[in-house]
């Protein structure tokens, strides 16, 4: 039996963004025991905590530990599941996603101790603190916000919701002034305009990944052939002997990760093997996670040794990379041409260093600028939207009448409308009454 | 003070509200008094002679279902019927039907004398009175007093009512009927704040004068379509309106003279309704337009005038004749009655329940034009959900709210009394949320079996629409797991049509896809001999019954995502705000908290309508509620 409050089923994250030993994603209501079990391919027993791989269709997501508390006895009062996974906020994001694919929704701030107040689980003065958390929680966001500047947020959304309001009205019109006379929306018109409306609403929830990096911190991931000196970077770069450095290629195997202060952003340097087919098991699998860890990392440094200089090889590799950044070596061993370092001779690291927080600033300072998604609700809200606009699209294509495509666009605005404010009917009828002549 | 006599329910004024209200508290067995200045004008329609339309003809629908008479009344009266929107789909068509108004105002007459419960006074109110914060009697003009348990103020536009036409002005809220002045002061007593409102209607032709060839034809549907379910067919004659416009002769002949109309002199100062302009406004406001359309409809089978709908107007008398002059067809036209505008008192609803109750005074209920709407549908809708929370106070139960997702009348109660108003509110389909569970196909199933728990539904409407409802339901079982299977009739009834299937199909299926008709497919069904019941089963149905069985199993995707939305919509209302409550709670701002004592929400869901109202602010209250309702109960729910 669930309780009362929480007659659908959300999820969110229950400890901070970023990286840490564990990281913990709760999910509370009728369906949370359901989406888990099949993300287990298994059964769950209460109250114990078990070791399982959760997988999405054939794509593994994480080895977790999951516990599964049933109502009424959980700190909701309902059905709750807590799943801790490596404390990685991309794994996190992943499982969230999966989760709410299957039928859950993001939870509003406090929205797990709101649940437990109207369970009667907590009582008055816990439901005052929980009042004051719901603001506190929203302050915090806003200040977040305010920092992300995303002010430009609010207006980028404000904007759409502008389009969209603009939209509607013409929609409803359509329907509720059929005999005026007029044509209040041409079809083809609002398909374009939608099209677009859509790919804006698509690209700021795409912003979450740059905002939610800032947040929880970049990966830069250090690529090139074996002794190309990826491991000496390392330790320079973190100022310790971190990885174990030897003229010998294919000394490093296994990802070494070191978080370094950057410009402000904290940016975890992954040392990876050198990418070369040896013919080792071992190395042939570091070399597996390094191309695994390039696909995923915000920054790519690719070094390449100035005494051997670009081989077919690094062509090769340099092909299949985004936006690397190549840095030429052990320039004392050889002439590598501007900004090349030498660890060793301390030539050029300082360049290096002012190169990367350039690079930084500009790929991701960006989201000072730009409008940035910072959390998983605001990308909630951007994603129900985009979904809400589809359904829009597909109607009038299937040249389906107004009402369907404004109760889709409805939805779309309404979206929106729990970032900024909510649409009314009477805004609709502003737009309406301001530009046609209605009426009898 | 004579004591003329004692009923459980007065209603003050005849209007559509007022004979809604009266009759569904008569007929739920309370013992009802009407008052009304002048018997004859019970149920005279003061504006244009049609009922229903978009939205309207929805609520039109709303109140047959319900028990009320405007459908019966309409469908006695109705000299032309059309359903609006006939190229948009099922939930936004609206029927409309014109109407003699003589015939329209007897057939009110007749249905409300008879009601044995009901008495109608035919004279003038001179004040209510209260004892404490409760209804106790209300004063006639001449002194005698009735006392009541509950009072129903339907006056329309008669509250301090002021006609303008040009610089004239006339003191009566309808051509040649007094104004009412003392209930104004009534209202105020009982700690209701009045705000003035502004309507207008255009000028009358006598229809002997126009010359019809230079209009344009606007016929009626072949096939009328009655409102009420008591109707089997329609038995008055049916006719025809026409179309014309004003053009570029008019709006000079208006621009020269706007000196002179009292909207723009400065003369009235209150607000006009923004979907009803005034042609004057009209000019003003969209001055590129080079014409207005008109329409040209007859006031009744045997009536003299034609009414303009679309040049609503209070200009002078002679910017009339030169306006009315310039339009095709209407170069030597007469007009009968010139077009005036009306200024009243109203009252912001704001400051009622979601009964139509007055927060300040027990058993004082508003409804009608009084409460800052327009329109007669609007109006009746509302008179009827006031009378049966009349009735409900005196019997002792719960009022009767609807909700959002049941209802226009609700969505429109709800508005009113959420968001107030500042000009006459008129009903859109867009102000329904929930839009697609509201269509006219569907009212006897969402309202009459409520209705008739309340014992307001008479009995012959109780056996036609639970027959209607059998009927349609078992159509729709009928439907639902039976399949077509492709045989060689099936192959060649497709083909031509552009429809393959591959193998068994359902019908509800094949019923999607707009290409095939519905009927067509009923019919065909009895000739394969695969599903012969099912062309049975269609015989059974009213063409409009057919229309509700397709629609629900076309749009059914549409239609339950709708109704997933609407039960969170459901959990919100249902969670009640008691009266009484302390809005003052931390982590409210000061704006929030002056909203909500403004409007006083009866509900967690009326609460987070008011415009203003952040999320945040909703989930404290939430909390507080929840709170509060538990530790009410006295007992915490165990875990």
């Amino acid at each position: 039996m669930s309780g009362n409050a929480g007659r659908d089923t959300i999820v969110a994250p229950a400890t901070a963004p970023g990286r840490s030993a564990i990281a913990v994603v709760r999910i509370d209501g009728p369906d949370a025991i359901s989406i888990v079990e099949a993300l287990a391919g298994r059964e769950l027993e209460t109250r114990r905590a078990t070791h399982t791989s959760l997988r999405d269709g054939n794509e593994a997501i994480d080895d977790a530990v999951v516990v599964v508390y049933r109502a009424p006895s959980s700190y909701t009062g309902n059905d709750l599941v807590e799943v801790s996974l490596h404390g990685s906020s991309y794994l996190v994001g992943k499982l969230i996603d999966v989760v709410r694919r299957s039928g859950a929704r993001i939870a509003e701030p406090g929205e797990f101790t709101e649940r437990a107040v109207l369970n009667g689980k907590l009582d008055l003065v816990q439901a005052e603190s929980v009042a004051d958390l719901v603001d506190a929680r929203a302050a915090m966001q806003s200040r977040l916000s305010l920092r992300n500047l995303s002010g430009e947020l609010s207006r980028a959304s404000e904007s759409m919701r502008a389009t969209l309001l603009d939209l509607v009205s013409r929609f409803e019109a359509a329907l509720d002034f059929a005999d005026e006379g007029y044509e209040f929306v041409g079809r083809a018109e609002a398909r374009s305009l939608l099209e677009s409306l859509l790919g804006e609403v698509r690209e700021t929830a795409a912003t979450w990944s740059r905002g939610h990096a800032i947040q929880a911190g970049l990966t830069a991931v250090i690529l090139g052939l074996p002794n190309a000196g990826k491991s000496t970077l390392l330790n320079f770069l973190c100022g310790t002997e971190r990885a174990i450095v030897t003229p010998v290629a294919g000394t490093t195997r296994d990802l070494l990760r070191e978080t370094v202060d950057l410009g402000g952003v904290p940016v975890t340097f992954v040392d990876t093997a050198g990418l070369r087919a040896s013919g080792d098991a071992i190395e042939e699998i570091g070399v597996g996670r390094a191309r695994e860890v390039a696909r995923t990392a915000d920054l790519v440094l690719y070094l390449i040794d100035s005494s051997q200089g670009v081989t077919d090889e690094d062509r090769a590799e340099l092909g299949q990379l985004r936006d690397p950044i190549v840095v030429f070596t052990k320039s004392d061993l050889a002439e590598g041409g501007e900004g090349a370092i030498s660890v060793l001779a301390g030539r050029g690291t300082k360049e290096l260093l002012a190169r990367l927080d350039a690079e930084v600033n500009e790929r991701y300072a960006m989201a000072e600028e730009s409008p940035t998604v910072v959390n998983q609700r605001q990308r909630g809200a951007f994603d129900a939207c985009a979904e809400a606009l589809e359904g829009a699209l597909a109607a009038l294509r299937s040249e389906a009448s107004e009402e369907f495509v404004a109760a889709d666009l409805r939805r779309a605005a309404s979206a929106l409308g729990a970032l900024t404010g909510a649409i009314s009917s009477d805004d609709i009828y502003r737009e309406i009454f301001g530009r046609f002549c209605i009426g009898k | 003070m004579p004591l003329l006599d004692s009923f459980d329910v007065v209603v003050i004024g005849g209007g559509h509200a007022g004979a809604e209200a009266a009759r569904v508290a008569a007929r739920g067995g309370a013992r009802v008094a009407l008052v009304t200045m002048i018997r004859d004008a019970i149920g005279r329609m003061s504006c244009n002679p049609a009922i229903g339309g978009l939205a309207k003809g929805h609520l039109v629908k709303e109140i047959d279902a319900l028990g009320g008479l405007m459908g019966e009344a309409t469908d006695a009266a109705g000299i032309q019927f059309k359903v609006l929107n006939r190229s948009k789909g099922p939930a936004v068509q609206g029927p409309r039907a014109q109407c003699d108004r003589d015939l329209y105002a007897a057939a009110v007459q007749r249905i409300l004398a008879a009601e044995p419960n009901l008495t109608i006074i035919e004279t003038t109110v001179s004040r209510i009175a209260y004892e404490g914060n409760r209804v106790s009697a209300v004063i006639l003009g001449d002194g005698a007093r009735i006392d009541t348990t509950a009072v129903i103020v339907t006056t329309g536009t008669f509250l301090r009512a002021l006609m303008h036409s040009g610089e004239a002005k006339v003191v009566g809220g309808r051509f040649g009927e007094p104004s009412s002045d003392g209930l104004s002061d009534s209202l105020r007593a009982a700690g209701l704040s009045l705000g003035r409102l502004k309507t207008g209607t255009p000028p009358r032709v006598l229809a002997s004068s126009v010359d019809y060839s230079r209009l344009d034809l606007a016929p009626g549907d072949a096939v009328p379509r009655p409102f009420s379910i008591l109707t089997d067919t329609i038995a008055l004659p049916q006719v025809s309106c026409w179309t014309t416009y004003t053009g570029a002769e008019a709006h000079d002949v208006i621009r020269r003279n706007l000196d002179r109309a009292p909207m723009f002199s400065g003369q009235i100062k209150a607000t006009g309704p923004r979907y009803c302009p005034s042609i004057e406004d009209k000019v003003v406001r969209f001055a590129d337009k080079e014409r207005h359309l008109v329409f040209v409809e007859p006031e009744g089978l045997e009536h003299p005038w034609l009414y303009l709908n679309g040049v609503s107007t209070s200009l002078p008398a002679d910017v009339q004749d030169a306006v009315v002059r310039s339009m095709p067809g209407f170069e030597r036209a007469s007009i009968a009655r010139y077009g005036y505008a009306v200024e009243y008192d109203f009252v912001n609803p704001q400051q009622l329940t979601p009964s139509l109750e007055a927060r300040s005074v027990e058993g004082l209920f508003l409804a009608g034009q009084i409460n800052g709407t327009s329109g007669y549908e609007e109006a009746a809708a509302q008179g009827l959900l006031a009378g049966i929370n009349a009735l409900q106070l005196v019997r002792g139960r719960e009022p009767v709210i609807l909700p959002r997702d049941l209802a226009y009348a609700g969505v429109m109660i709800d508005d009113l009394v959420t968001l107030g108003t500042e000009e006459p509110y008129r009903m859109f389909t867009s102000r329904a949320e929930y839009r697609l569970l509201l269509g006219c196909d569907s009212v006897y199933e969402r309202l009459t079996s409520m209705a008739d728990a309340l014992g307001i539904v008479d009995e012959e409407r109780l056996r036609r629409v639970t027959s209607r409802l059998q009927r349609t339901a078992a159509a729709r079982e009928a439907i639902e797991g039976a399949e077509l299977r492709p045989d060689r009739e099936t192959l060649a009834w497709l083909l031509p049509l552009g429809v393959s299937i591959a193998g068994p199909t359902t019908v509800a299926g094949l019923l999607a896809r707009p290409e095939l008709d519905a009927d067509a497919l009923f019919r065909h069904c009895g000739t394969t001999g695969q599903l012969a019941h099912l062309a049975e089963i269609r015989g059974r149905l009213a063409d409009e019954e057919l229309e509700g069985v397709v629609n629900r199993a076309r749009y059914s995707g549409y239609i339950e995502k709708q109704e997933r939305e609407a039960r969170n919509l459901r959990d919100d209302d249902s969670l009640k705000i008691p009266p009484g409550f302390h809005f003052e709670r931390p982590g409210l701002s000061t704006e929030v908290i002056e909203k909500l004592k403004r409007v006083q929400p009866a509900s967690l869901g009326q609460a987070a309508r008011i415009p203003g109202m952040t999320p945040a602010a909703v989930a404290v209250l939430r909390i507080n509620l929840r709170y509060e309702l538990r530790s009410a109960s006295g007992a915490g729910r165990g875990a």
